[in-house]
């Protein structure tokens, strides 16, 4: 049982998959943390400094970490000619969870270029997934 | 925009693909040897130098304006690390990273 589960869990591509929806979970906490921070004066404001008064930002910040240890783990298994690509699924998930989680409207020419991504990084996975299957 | 603000935004993505590039370079090498921590330090680096870079272009410009830059870097990555790094790009990876770099760029566009 250990064994499988460590298996799945060191799988390169399960990893990938992890990473990218840490990318998207921490922007998700960091837009909510971002908005209920306090407003600081004009002079300090653009630093964002004031988020770190919010939970969620730490949330954001904690998610951003794991995702980025997660993203050298496939880095050492996966080509960038492969990885990077696929790493590109957030701007997919973002904008799906920013209008599920955080009711954000998505604008139709928003939704072609989301699309267009998504049949990119799926024109990246299609012979990946195929090499995976030789193996 | 200004001169500067055209170069910055030049460093920020050159800083970034680098990063990714010299990141990858690392952990394909063995870890904690004296190459992977000098690679893993300097591609850090420019990580962080291009995050701070960004974040300053962002006070002055709207996301949406910035984003497709950051677009491009799908094509310029896969094209490097063939280059550089000799990784197989088949046509077909570069068509999906082509289509990524123009799905970004209409989002923002929007």
């Amino acid at each position: 049982m250990i064994q499988v589960l460590k298996k799945f869990l060191l799988n390169p591509w399960f990893q990938l998959a992890f990473s990218v929806l840490c990318v998207t979970a921490s922007e998700v906490f960091l837009k909510r943390g971002a908005v209920e921070a306090p407003k600081l004066p004009k002079e300090l404001n653009w630093t964002g400094v004031s988020g770190l008064a919010s939970a969620n930002v730490w949330f954001g910040i904690l998610f951003v970490i794991v995702s980025f240890v997660s993203w050298l783990y496939v880095l050492r298994f996966v080509p960038l000619t492969v990885a990077f690509p696929l790493s590109n699924l957030v701007h997919v998930l973002v904008p799906l969870s920013s209008w599920v989680f955080l009711d954000e409207i998505i604008s139709i020419q928003r939704w072609c270029g989301i699309v267009l991504v998504l049949i990119g990084v799926l024109t990246v996975a299609k012979p990946v997934a195929r090499m995976e299957e030789k193996l | 925009m200004t001169v500067i603000s055209a170069v910055l935004i030049f460093f920020a993505l050159v800083l970034f693909v680098a990063g990714q590039l010299l990141l990858k370079h690392a952990m394909e090498s063995t870890l904690y040897s004296t190459r992977f921590t000098k690679f893993f330090a300097t591609g850090l680096t420019a990580m962080t130098i291009s995050f701070f870079i960004t974040l300053g272009l962002l006070q002055q410009f709207d996301l949406s304006y910035l984003y497709p830059f950051q677009g491009l870097s799908v094509v310029i990555i896969s094209v490097l690390a063939a280059a550089i790094l000799r990784e197989k790009l088949t046509p077909r990876l570069f068509f999906g990273a082509a289509l990524i770099s123009a799905g970004v760029v209409l989002v923002s566009l929007s």
